[in-house]
């Protein structure tokens, strides 16, 4: 029965790449549809990011996040930076332009203690974005299963299965259960069932979360919660949203991403995964926008939950505090 | 398991069989095996135009890869794939035994134009690990019109793979010299 399922999910994603190559032709075709979208991006550049930081470091900040834009993000815990789902590149997979080039050029990352990657699709794992900061990066995270999408590269590079940890030099890394999926071609769906994952990052006192890509899944948060209760910053996907029915089961919406923020207990929110590729049928701006009304159903202000623009730094937790 | 052929079926188990337990740090050989997705990727031809002695021909190949080691794949993980492979384990650096049949345009029967090939090819990694562009150099012998001939061939894959150009040339046995093939593969 699982194994029929399985094949089932395979014919399905292969229906799905059906429609890429068919974009633009298959009339009620969600998948066309979005590839048509992203097909048009091909030949536009990304839009520049003003006053780009040259220099991350914060030296007011024990605890600080940069939105590098989609679900690329540098984290700041002390002296320690870790990069999460390294995407530098100008396409995803060459089928996807991204909208506006990375929040920092990846020659001014600092040397990186740790880079996590969530899962296997194009727009987490880009090997192509690895090989920019490999002389950086000193150990690749990858959900269990992983590491046969990560060629040999000049660092370390591990499998974390889920609820176990790794730990160094204080830094201490923990993979968290989500709900999303595992495979990156879509025939391979059959095997790749376990490739996922959340991370939870602990130093020095602080601890930050990093959802990857996840739809909504209370009781996997609330485990998380439970484990960690005292999370000062959660990174947490707010799109794609549309189409609800093909997403729901994938992603959250930015009304679910508050409510996971809720869930986890965490005292911040930064938002990622939204306005940086084509995503969905969602229109630029329209997840940022859901994401201010379900703040407002919820009275959480900007001290809670911090929208940044692509480029933009928090501090979150400033160096006095602690 | 899903619908398998019977040879296919054993290397898939073996390759279930060999999947090691989750253990912090540790690889996890995935257990790639034969799905009916699969085979229908392998069902999708490669057109293709062949031009020999007379005139241009049209065709199509499809290709079976019975063996595969890769030298890109996580040097903690078995480089060894039989029929299935995963589009990065061969684009990022790798050889494989490939069968392939063929059929050309050609001649006054449905047989005349059947070609049957079999050979070995190399691919190497151009940008972004062999997603974004990867090279392929191979040699094959090939069974047409009831007399063997020696080729040789090289190709430029994109897409991770799924699409591609292959130039082959037959110093040797006319009616056929060069053959250009659209490579579609997927997986």
């Amino acid at each position: 029965m699982a194994s029929r399922r399985s094949s089932l999910r395979s014919l399905a994603c292969l229906a799905r790449l059906a429609c890429l190559a068919l974009a633009g032709t298959a009339s009620g075709c969600a998948i066309g549809g979005m590839a048509g979208r992203n097909a048009a991006t091909l030949f536009s550049s990304p839009a520049p990011v003003p006053d780009r930081i040259t220099r991350p470091q914060r030296d007011d900040a024990r605890l600080a996040v940069l939105w590098v834009g989609h679900a690329t993000a540098l984290v700041q815990l002390d002296d320690k930076f870790v990069l999460t789902d390294p995407l530098l590149t100008d396409t995803v997979g060459q089928l996807t332009h991204r909208l506006q080039e990375p929040g920092i050029d990846p020659a001014n990352l600092p040397p990186l203690d740790a880079v996590i990657v969530s899962h296997m699709h194009f727009d987490h794992l880009s090997p192509g974005s690895l090989e920019m900061i490999e002389a950086k990066v000193r150990r690749l995270f990858v959900p269990q299963g992983g590491l046969v999408y990560v060629p040999n590269f000049a660092f370390d590079a591990r499998e974390l299965p889920t609820w176990t940890s790794f730990e160094e030099g204080g830094l201490r890394i923990t993979a968290v259960p989500v709900k999303h999926v595992g495979y990156r071609y879509g025939v391979d769906a059959a095997w790749m069932t376990r490739s996922f994952t959340g991370y939870v990052l602990e130093y020095h006192g602080l601890v930050v979360y990093f959802g990857g890509d996840t739809a909504y899944d209370g009781a996997r948060f609330r485990a998380t919660a439970a484990r960690f209760p005292h999370i000062d910053l959660a990174l947490l996907p707010i799109a794609p949203i549309h189409p609800r029915e093909m997403m729901e089961s994938l992603h959250e919406d930015p009304g679910e991403a508050v409510q996971a923020f809720l869930d986890l207990g965490a005292r911040t929110m930064v938002p990622i995964h939204f306005d940086t590729l084509i995503n969905g049928f969602d229109q630029p701006g329209e997840a940022r926008a859901a994401l201010e009304r379900a703040m407002k159903e919820r009275g959480l202000g900007e001290d809670r939950v911090k929208i940044l623009p692509i480029g933009g730094q928090a501090v979150v937790v400033p160096r006095q505090s602690r | 398991m899903p619908r398998t052929w019977p040879l296919a079926a054993a290397l898939a188990s073996f390759a279930v069989a060999s999947a090691t337990p989750a253990r912090a740090g540790e690889p996890t050989e995935p257990a790639v095996h034969v799905t009916l997705p699969w085979v229908v990727t392998q069902l999708v031809p490669s057109p293709e135009l062949a031009y020999g002695r007379d005139v241009a021909r049209s065709g199509a190949r499809w290709q079976l890869t019975p063996l595969l080691y890769s030298w890109g794949i996580h040097r903690g993980l078995s480089p060894w794939r039989f029929f299935v492979a995963e589009p990065f384990v061969r684009q990022s650096g790798s050889v494989e035994l490939f069968f392939t049949p063929e059929y050309l345009v050609y001649g006054s029967s449905l047989a005349d134009g059947a070609m049957l090939r079999a050979g070995t090819r190399a691919y190497f990694p151009l940008a972004a690990q062999g997603e974004y562009l990867s090279a392929s150099v191979g040699t094959s012998a090939f069974l047409f019109e009831g007399r063997w001939g020696a080729a040789y061939e090289v190709g430029a894959y994109a897409l991770f793979g799924i699409v591609g150009v292959q130039l082959t040339y037959t110093p040797s046995a006319p009616p056929i010299a060069w053959m250009a093939t659209l490579r579609l593969r997927y997986f």
